[in-house]
């Protein structure tokens, strides 16, 4: 793989990107997106308007019927569904040791051998989103934020250029949504890319670098803050 | 089709389905009244024949149900070992359709066979006893249990599965760590319940000489003992009932040991 200098941010491009389900209408035709690490980059728009496939695409869980998704080298994104995908009844702790998997080996990852120096990272970001207390406790019985901070963390133990959120903070009470957001800004400040999709017009505008609208599977709306919140509800109606 | 038109078709439908039972009935003499006299008067004469039971073959009968229960236990054990990677390779969502559509037809073509085919093979491959007896039902178990697994693997949650690859899982990490502890406790009881299963399965291994108290039961039919026999009724029956009642506790433990709370 091609190392990119530590100096140079990571680049990830959506490049006019199509997208149908089988059997159904396009979700996506030919939207744009581009993003660098270190900063947070926010996509709103209606329900059905292509937010999550774009996501997706972005991630490649997905691959695009038309256009495609350009990385610079060795970029690393992680990805957190918008039920966050934790196991129900791993702990906390074994939910983040799950970001190690692609660095561990398969067989060592299935006897549960994590190598000690993963084991301490990943005490470590539990400790970073504070929740070091709740290292054994199963992810079915954390809180919404507790569970929140437990998907973070495993992104994070990738050691990802680029998180990319599904309906982040969507779901979470006015509190327990700042102190998200507080999160993201401080590990962009690290140099982490987010790309976030949200409903919320308001937090999009208020903590977003870039909003980015899509309608109808097309980019409308592409703007550094300060962006209103009166433009973007214009574009995405 | 109007409503009016559909219940007509219905209704021929239905009084042709039981125009077809009743014809199969007289063809095969389940409707001669004479024929059934017979039965019943043989029926009565059989049962009463069989009270009250013979207790002098409690000790031969207790050691042969233990071996029955072995045989279910180590059967059933090792078809799940065999279940689960099987029912793994034939999860679509995991390994797609060039892996699993195979994997599916394997595991149709060991479910067509029933147990006792299974244990006259394995009698033959390996003797007599226990040994063919473990043989069969783990074959038997396979073919359930896997089909039970995969169909469970491909009903957990997705984005366990894509917030794993989202991290850059492989397919047998994303089983390992997602699929697998997500589905856990449906694993489990579905394992408790092939094993309630095979215990009763496991009794006819011995008609056909594969071990268990089925051998006995066979001998003492074929022998006229017929208080024997229904000694050996009563015993299975009573552990059936145990393990029966021990399996839906357990089942029920798991089902709702995770997500109390959330």
């Amino acid at each position: 793989m091609t190392r990119r200098p530590a100096s140079t941010p990571a680049e990830i491009a959506a490049e006019q990107v199509s997208f149908a389900y089988p059997g159904c209408p396009r979700v996506l035709d030919g939207a744009a997106l581009s993003a660098v690490s270190g900063s947070v980059t926010m996509i709103v728009g209606r329900s059905g308007s292509g937010k999550t496939t774009l996501l997706k695409l972005l991630q490649g869980l997905l691959k695009p019927s038309g256009g495609s998704v350009r990385r610079s080298a060795a970029t690393v994104t992680s990805y957190i569904p918008q039920g966050l995908g934790l196991v129900r009844n791993h702990t906390a702790l074994q939910n983040v040791l799950a970001g190690s998997l692609a660095r561990v080996g398969a067989l060592r990852s299935v006897l549960g051998a994590f190598p000690a120096p993963v084991m301490c990272e990943a005490r470590a970001l539990l400790d970073r989103v504070g929740l070091a207390h709740k290292e054994h406790e199963v992810a079915g019985n954390l809180s919404g934020g507790e569970r929140q901070r437990v998907a973070i963390a495993r992104c994070l133990l990738r050691r990802p250029d680029f998180v990319l959120a599904d309906e982040f903070v969507s779901q979470l009470d006015a509190v327990t949504s700042l102190e998200m957001l507080e999160l993201v800004r401080q590990t962009a400040a690290s140099g982490i890319g987010w790309i976030i999709t949200t409903h919320d017009l308001d937090v999009a505008a208020g903590s977003a670098d870039r909003v980015v609208a899509l309608k109808n599977g097309r980019v409308v709306f592409d703007h550094a803050r300060p962006v209103r919140v009166g433009e973007l509800l214009e574009k995405i109606q | 089709m109007k409503p009016m038109a559909r219940r007509t078709v219905h209704r021929v439908f239905g009084w042709g389905v039981l125009a077809a039972g009743a014809a199969a009935a007289a063809h095969l003499g389940l409707l001669s009244g004479e024929s059934w006299g017979r039965s019943w008067a043989n029926g009565a004469d059989f049962i009463g024949r069989m009270f009250p039971p013979d207790p002098s073959s409690l000790g031969t009968l207790v050691g042969s149900l233990f071996q029955t229960i072995e045989i279910a236990f180590a059967g059933t054990l090792i078809g799940f070992v065999v279940s689960v990677p099987l029912g793994c390779l034939a999860d679509r969502s995991l390994f797609g359709p060039a892996v699993a559509v195979p994997a599916r037809v394997l595991i149709g073509a060991v479910r067509s066979v029933p147990s006792i085919i299974y244990g006259l093979i394995a009698v033959v491959v390996v003797g007599l006893g226990a040994k063919a007896g473990v043989i069969a039902v783990a074959a038997y178990t396979v073919g359930y249990l896997a089909k039970f697994y995969y169909e469970t693997f491909e009903a957990a949650d997705p984005e366990v599965v894509e917030a794993l690859r989202g991290v850059g899982a492989g397919r047998l990490q994303v089983f390992w760590h997602g699929v697998l502890p997500e589905t856990a406790n449906q694993v489990l009881s579905q394992l408790i319940f092939m094993f309630e299963y095979n215990v009763r399965a496991s009794t006819i291994m011995g008609f056909v000489g594969a071990g268990g108290i089925g051998y006995y039961m066979m001998g003492y039919a074929q022998m006229l003992q017929y208080r024997s026999l229904m000694t050996a009724l009563l015993l299975t029956f009573a552990v059936v009932v145990v393990v029966d009642a021990v399996s839906f506790r357990v089942r029920k433990s798991f089902s709702y040991a995770v997500g109390r709370k959330s």
